[in-house]
């Protein structure tokens, strides 16, 4: 049985195609990498996951339960936990706070308590090398720190599947490296499904991937095992004139 | 235990001010008419916080529940004034109509009201108010516009001494009871998920909804309690204060703007804020009123305006940065 399933998914924004007819499996625990240019429809494609946006066409079946017009917040407590392309903290709460919410209301938030949910937060925010801003409103943290929080108190809803949506979209190299490397801790300690979605190739990163999908223009051009996408012509056309290298 | 003690620390200055200016007014003669109405604004903006000021909704109508709340008691006293056995429990009985009246209310219009975000739910309040004003005006609902009196009712059951002693004494203190009911509420919403809840969804509702928070029911519970406390309030204080109510003034959308005012001066979300922003408010007002009759408003207005431009996060916000890292933390939240 796969974790999730998208069959024959499309989402249209007016005239406008943004997902077109995809389907897609993810099995528990493997990491994906989705890429695909500007505007392919990978943001959407997480929207329709986590149920911001209900597709018109098709199913989301998450093991083996049909939800594709589920609302989200029911969908979180089912195990699906995501970031955002541009990080969405709760900016009055503290660092801790907002990483409490996330156990307190994820996967296993029925049975937890608020003392409790701050416990998983300070043990989650020692994990992503939070510690010194730990009761500092989250709206004060730098990007990076935004990126890491977001990606802590997804982590604090003990998900089955993790979505994160351009992890390292505007950084620094240096954090870029600090970025990658604690993807793949988390990839290999936790037993949850992560799919990433890059803009460009980056092979640091999708070289831990069991397998890649390529978008464009809302539709699965690609769909192998790392090794024979990164090499299929026609990604390397998708990318042309694009940063293919790193 | 003591951090668990350290949990109610909060409740501790909340308290003081009730008690101290309980005591104030009780001891320093001609002072209990302004320490009443500190403990009007203190309490309403206890009660509007915990919708205001947790959820970050604007709620335009909020005085519709005090008026609700106030028809509640007046009810109970008319219809009830017959049995004569009821004695002082027509006053519980009252405040269980008030609260009644204002929770059917307050579910009614959430269930619809608040599925609008942000503005479109604030025009949609004012709606409520002035609709339900009209309603009871038009279709001659609770004696239409010429409201409901019971003054000889209240004398009548209580006895003359005894209604007098409620009108000009303990209609206050049961205001006091109120706003410190709402501090407790107050604190142990901000501790439970709930207040977790509704700080996520005012931050970001949608990343809130993502992350497993069903923000409708967080804020239709808010709703509710804050409503309830207005009910509350207007059983207590516009009902048994004034035995009368007439929909005009019970409707009189200048309550809900001095609620709104109170919180945000005070610190929107905080405990001890809506208590700050009460004193301040109600001893400007007071005073303004004394010594340059007519003109308060004038003076008034800017003085709001230069508090909240210095202190966007009110009174509290900047006495929480001040405070920051030191013992008295525990103490202001
Ligand atoms: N809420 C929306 N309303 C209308 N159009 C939208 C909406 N969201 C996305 N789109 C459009 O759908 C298409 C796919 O957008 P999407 O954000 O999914 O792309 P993306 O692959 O995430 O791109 P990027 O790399 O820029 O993040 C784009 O053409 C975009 O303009
Ligand atoms: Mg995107």
């Amino acid at each position: 049985m796969p974790l999730l399933k998208l069959e024959n998914v499309t989402k249209r924004f007016g005239g406008l195609i943004a997902v077109n007819r995809v389907n897609l499996e993810i099995k528990a625990g493997q990491f994906i990498g989705i890429v695909g240019p500007n505007g392919s429809g990978k943001t959407t494609l997480f929207n329709i996951v986590n149920g911001v946006f209900f597709p018109e066409e098709g199913k989301v079946i998450f093991e083996d339960q049909n939800i594709t017009i589920l609302p989200p917040y029911k969908r979180a407590p089912l195990g699906i936990a995501r970031t955002f392309q541009i990080p969405r903290p709760f900016c009055g709460a503290t660092v801790r706070e907002n990483i409490a919410v996330g156990a307190m209301f994820g996967t296993h938030g029925r049975y937890v308590n608020v003392d409790e949910s701050l416990e998983i937060a300070d043990n989650t925010i020692k994990r992503v090398g939070l510690r010194k801003h730990r009761d500092k409103p989250a709206g004060i943290l730098t990007p990076v720190e935004k990126k890491l929080m977001e990606i802590a108190r997804a982590l604090a809803m003990k998900p089955k599947l993790l979505l994160m949506d351009e992890a390292m979209a505007g950084m620094h190299p240096n954090d870029i490296d600090r970025m990658v490397d604690f993807i793949k801790k988390i990839a290999t300690e936790e037993k949850i499904a992560i799919v990433a979605m890059v803009e460009h190739i980056m092979r640091a990163l999708l070289g831990m991937a069991e397998k890649i999908i390529v978008l464009h223009h809302g539709a699965k051009l690609v769909d192998a095992p790392t090794k024979e996408a990164l090499e299929d012509p026609k990604v390397v056309e998708v990318y042309l004139g694009k940063n293919t290298k790193k | 235990m003591k951090k668990k003690l350290i949990k109610f620390y909060p409740l501790i200055p909340v308290f003081t001010v009730y008690i101290l200016l309980f005591f104030i007014g009780k001891n320093v003669p001609g002072m209990w008419q302004l320490v009443a109405m500190l403990l009007f604004y203190c309490a309403l903006g206890q009660a509007f916080n915990i919708f205001l000021g947790m959820t970050g909704y604007v709620d335009f109508g909020y005085v519709a529940f005090m008026g609700v709340g106030t028809y509640g008691m007046a009810l109970a006293i008319t219809r009830l004034a017959s049995i004569e056995e009821l004695g002082i429990g027509i006053i519980v009985a009252g405040f269980a109509l008030a609260l009644l009246m204002s929770t059917l209310l307050s579910l009614a219009v959430g269930a619809v009201a608040l599925r609008l975000r942000g503005a479109y739910f604030a025009i949609a309040t004012i709606g409520v108010n002035e609709g339900l004003r009209f309603l009871i005006e038009g279709a001659r609902i609770w004696n239409g516009s010429e409201g409901l009196i019971f003054v000889s009712d209240i004398n009548n059951i209580l006895g003359r001494d005894t209604a007098d002693a409620l009108m000009t004494f303990w209609a206050d203190v049961m205001v006091l009871v109120i706003a410190a009911l709402a501090a407790v509420v107050t604190l142990y919403y901000m501790r439970s998920k709930i207040g977790y809840a509704l700080t996520a969804l005012r931050e970001d509702e949608d990343a809130a909804k993502v992350m497993g928070i069903n923000v409708t029911k967080y804020k239709i519970i808010a709703f509710i309690t804050s409503s309830c406390f207005a009910g509350l309030i207007g059983a207590a204080s516009w009902a048994l204060k004034t035995p009368y109510v007439f929909p005009p003034e019970v409707f009189e959308i200048q309550y809900t703007i001095e609620a709104i005012i109170i919180v945000l001066l005070g610190g929107a979300g905080t405990l001890l804020g809506p208590v700050a922003g009460g004193l301040i408010y109600g001893i400007s007002k007071y005073y303004l009123a004394v010594y340059v009759p007519g003109f308060q408003l004038l003076i008034f207005a800017p003085i709001i305006i230069v508090i909240i431009t210095l202190f966007p996060e009110g009174i509290l916000g900047m006495l929480k940065n001040r405070f920051q890292n030191t013992g008295l933390a525990h103490f202001i939240i």
